[in-house]
């Protein structure tokens, strides 16, 4: 019996004390930070817009810089470039209040009236969207550990509470276990991209020459199929679908940055 | 009770009505189209609302050149949203006496001794050209188009009428099709009587919009209407049961088409066509006025431009308002409206943005331009908003502004909570501390971390589970083959040559401690039948076993115990048999 406590104390310390090392960061980059920060308060938006990218570049992809990047553009007027990273930084910060305030002025200035439908999904698992994936996760890993933890416990004692327990556990394990599926998927397909130009023609096909379909404006947010010789078929939620250029897109979900010595994501 | 008191009010209501609507009278005057020819005829209807009686019938000005003939009276009740609207229609049938441009109306109602005015309509009357000899018959459909040479994205009449003598019913319409050439109904068929070769016939008339996207000479085949035509089989002329619903009189599907024409679609000019022309084609004019022109820095003012006409109304651009210093824009989702009249397709499109001034001070407004074909002069023409100017005050000037009469309203309603009214728009700012460029530890998702917390809970359960049933298995084994150690080490004493009662006393006693983990130093006849009895082992095979002990210990105790024993040869079998039985 003691010889179990042991493991399971030991295997209980592993999860919780084996965090990602986060002291070992350079000062550089908290300086760089701070250089962007006041640059932006002197209203120098670019330099600020290359700090944060930097930052980005070099592995601090997080949700305050992603916002503070959205600001930036936001402040030089490039609506697309604003929502795109504003829409990046919901996706680490979701309930971030500073966030959801200037991506709703942001979204207020957009031209082309697109409403995404809620499906049976979102509205089932309403709090998928006011949670990260990490945070899911979290969740998730906490119901892991206490359901089977105590089905550890009940092999060495088959107490009457620890039956019902196991049920609860057993239920909410469950739920978490699903709403970090479905939002482990969510955020691996992501395919949402913003429209960078004031106005684009969405075309019948990826040729210049083909017809247009119709026009979207700055800021809209469309979903993103696939790419051929820089150009992108796109849809709306009304299945409305054609190609754009694609520099005048930006997906919402980017490539993996390359991380600095000593940080980890 | 209440059931009552609800009839007896609507009953009430229902009798008030002319009462209740006479508050605001207003009389319209409708014409049924605004052009027709001199053969036929125009329905006129004026409509009273707000009362369902008039002092006498109504007067109507402007139909000195008209045959006016009184076509009844209706009467009507309207409940939309709650709101009740009473009224009466009065009909006239005009036959025009002659050809030109006339104003119809207005028409006087005369509602409790005060005269009430109508508006008035225009109507143009043309000569009929009625071309062709041949007598067309009792039945025949006839298209015009007007006019027949029109400019692309322009529109031209394309007008069909139903000529008949007979009774017809489920007409249908097969319109022509042709490429690059668009077809839109502009309202309702309309019905009136008419005269063709000096025959009086009924017509329905219906008018399309025809709309070409492309120049060129398009041949316009004929339309095609199918109808059922019921002609009677009695010779009367007319009776009650002359009706298809009584069913005597026959009905004959019939087809029935029009006559081909011709459009010639222009291309439009290349000669003064502006670099950012727009594509509008046809007759448009541009509206904006600025609300309010006098605000606090930071509150807000809302400019419209209203573009207005007739032509391809969807193709009016989303104007844009150039940036405008010290002056924040949102523009408002423009609404474009379209609609039909007999002339063709017309609408408008108003855009709104409003204007956040930063600072004091005069501000002007640019005019915002757009260019379209204007297919009245064939020329292209650009529409230029007007100038507008708006005075933006200081916040504390705006203040001081505020009347002492509105600052003595304030202080009495002291206690009364205000709405926050939002005075301007902006981001919050960007996020500056230390914590934000590290925001905590985030588990890498198909990191080590990861598969860790998923992963050891249920491994560490699931080698715990197959331990703990690992040394249940390896207790049961361990005594398993301590009992067949012990059986054989039995058989094996059994199959040695002179053996005594007490060497098998021994060797029977010493198995059973040993199969059962037993640590009992005797064990009497009873005591092993009831262990075995315990275990599984049937009552015969015990009572063998207890009998054989029972034989053993008397031999024993009669001073036999140190003879040779013949029992050795039986003991092996029953060993088996125990063993067999044992659970």
């Amino acid at each position: 019996m003691r010889r179990y406590s042991y493991l399971a104390i030991s295997i209980i310390t592993i999860i919780f004390f084996s965090g990602p090392d986060t002291q070992a960061q350079p000062n550089g980059w908290e300086a760089l930070f701070f250089r962007a920060n006041e640059a932006f308060k002197g209203g120098h938006y670019q330099d600020a817009i290359d700090g944060y990218e930097q930052l980005i570049q070099n592995g601090y992809e997080n949700g305050h810089i992603y916002y503070n990047l959205g600001n930036g553009y936001f402040r030089l007027n490039q609506l697309g470039k604003a929502i795109l990273n504003y829409e990046r930084a919901r996706i680490l910060i979701p309930r971030d209040a500073d966030l959801n305030f200037n991506l709703r002025l942001a979204r207020d200035q957009i031209q082309d009236a697109i409403a995404e439908p809620q499906g049976f999904i979102q509205m089932a698992f309403f709090w998928l969207d006011a949670l990260s994936l990490q945070e899911v996760f979290w969740g998730f890993g906490i119901f892991n550990v206490l359901f089977w933890g105590l089905l550890f416990i009940r092999l060495f004692q088959h107490s009457e509470w620890s039956y019902y327990l196991s049920f609860v556990f057993l239920v909410l394990f469950l739920i978490s276990g699903t709403s970090f599926g479905l939002k482990w998927y969510q955020v691996r397909t992501e395919s949402r991209a913003v429209i960078l130009e004031n106005e684009v023609n969405i075309l019948s096909g990826p040729d210049i020459q083909d017809t247009v379909l119709f026009k979207l404006h700055e800021g809209s947010i469309v979903h993103q199929e696939r790419s051929e010789d820089g150009w992108v078929l796109i849809h709306l939620p009304d299945k409305k679908r054609g190609w754009v250029e694609a520099e005048s897109v930006e997906p919402i979900k980017r490539g993996p940055a390359v991380l600095p010595v000593g940080v980890q994501n | 009770m209440k059931k009552s008191i609800l009839l007896i009010t609507l009953l009430s209501m229902c009798f008030h009505i002319p009462c209740l609507a006479r508050g605001d009278v207003s009389v319209t005057l409708k014409l049924d189209r605004p052009e027709a020819t001199l053969l036929d005829s125009i329905t006129l209807v004026v409509s009273v609302s707000g009362t369902r009686k008039s002092d006498a019938t109504p007067v109507l000005k402007g139909l000195d050149d008209f045959e006016v003939r009184a076509g009844g009276t209706s009467s009507r009740i309207e409940i939309i949203n709650g709101k009740v609207n009473a009224g009466v229609d009065y009909t006239y049938t005009l036959k025009p006496k002659k050809a030109g441009n006339f104003a119809i109306g207005p028409a006087e109602v005369t509602v409790k001794g005060k005269t009430i005015k109508s508006n008035t309509k225009t109507l143009r009357i043309v000569k009929a050209v009625q071309s062709g000899e041949v007598d067309r018959g009792p039945l025949f459909l006839s298209a015009t188009l007007s006019p027949k040479q029109i400019f692309v994205e322009a529109q031209a009449l394309y007008t069909l009428k139903l000529f008949r003598q007979t009774r017809v019913g489920d007409i249908s319409l097969g319109l022509p099709e042709a490429e690059h050439l668009t077809f839109k109904q502009l309202g309702k068929p309309i019905e009136y009587q008419s005269v063709y070769k000096g025959e009086s016939y009924q017509v329905l008339e219906v008018r399309y919009a025809l709309i070409s996207s492309k120049e060129g000479l398009y041949g316009i085949r004929p339309s095609r209407m199918s109808m059922t035509v019921f002609r009677s089989r009695r010779k009367s002329p007319r009776s009650l049961f002359d009706d298809p619903f009584f069913s005597f009189s026959s009905g004959q599907p019939v087809t029935i088409a029009s006559e081909p024409l011709e459009l010639n679609v222009l291309p439009l000019p290349q000669k003064g066509r502006p670099t950012d022309f727009s594509g509008l084609v046809g007759s448009f004019k541009i509206k904006a006025h600025l609300e309010p022109t006098k605000i606090k820095a930071g509150g807000s003012a809302t400019l419209t431009v209203l573009l207005s006409g007739r032509g391809n109304v969807k193709r009016i651009p989303d104007l844009k308002l150039p940036e405008l210093e010290k002056i924040k824009v949102y523009a408002d989702q423009p609404v474009l409206t379209e609609e039909t009249d007999a002339r063709g397709l017309a609408g408008s499109k108003t855009m709104k943005w409003a204007l956040v001034p930063e600072k004091e001070g005069e501000y002007r407004i640019p005019s915002l331009s757009i260019s379209f074909f204007d297919i009245e002069s064939k020329q292209y023409r650009v529409l230029k908003s007007p100038d507008l100017s708006m005075s933006v005050l200081p916040v504390e000037n705006a203040q001081t502004q505020i009347s002492p009469e509105v600052l003595k309203g304030q202080k009495s309603e002291g206690s009364r909570k205000q709405e926050v009214k939002e005075l301007g728009q902006d981001i919050l700012p960007v996020h500056t501390s230390i914590k934000d460029l590290h925001p905590g530890a985030r588990p890498d998702i198909g990191g080590m971390v990861f598969w860790a917390i998923l992963i050891i809970p249920f491994f560490a359960y699931a080698v715990t589970f197959f331990i703990q049933k690992f040394h249940r298995k390896t207790t049961v084994s361990v005594a398993a083959a301590r009992a067949r150690r012990a059986a054989k080490i039995l058989i094996q004493e059994c199959h040695k040559e002179e053996l005594s009662s007490n060497h098998l006393t021994s060797a029977i006693r010493r198995y059973l401690n040993e199969r059962f983990n037993l640590s009992l130093g005797s064990l009497t006849p009873d005591e092993a039948a009831d262990i075995l009895g315990s275990r599984g082992v049937s009552g015969k095979t015990s009572e063998r076993l207890r009998r054989t002990l029972q034989e053993l210990e008397d031999a024993i105790y009669t001073g036999k115990g140190q003879e040779l024993c013949d029992m050795g040869g039986d003991i092996p079998e029953l060993i088996k048999q125990i063993e067999k039985e044992i659970r």
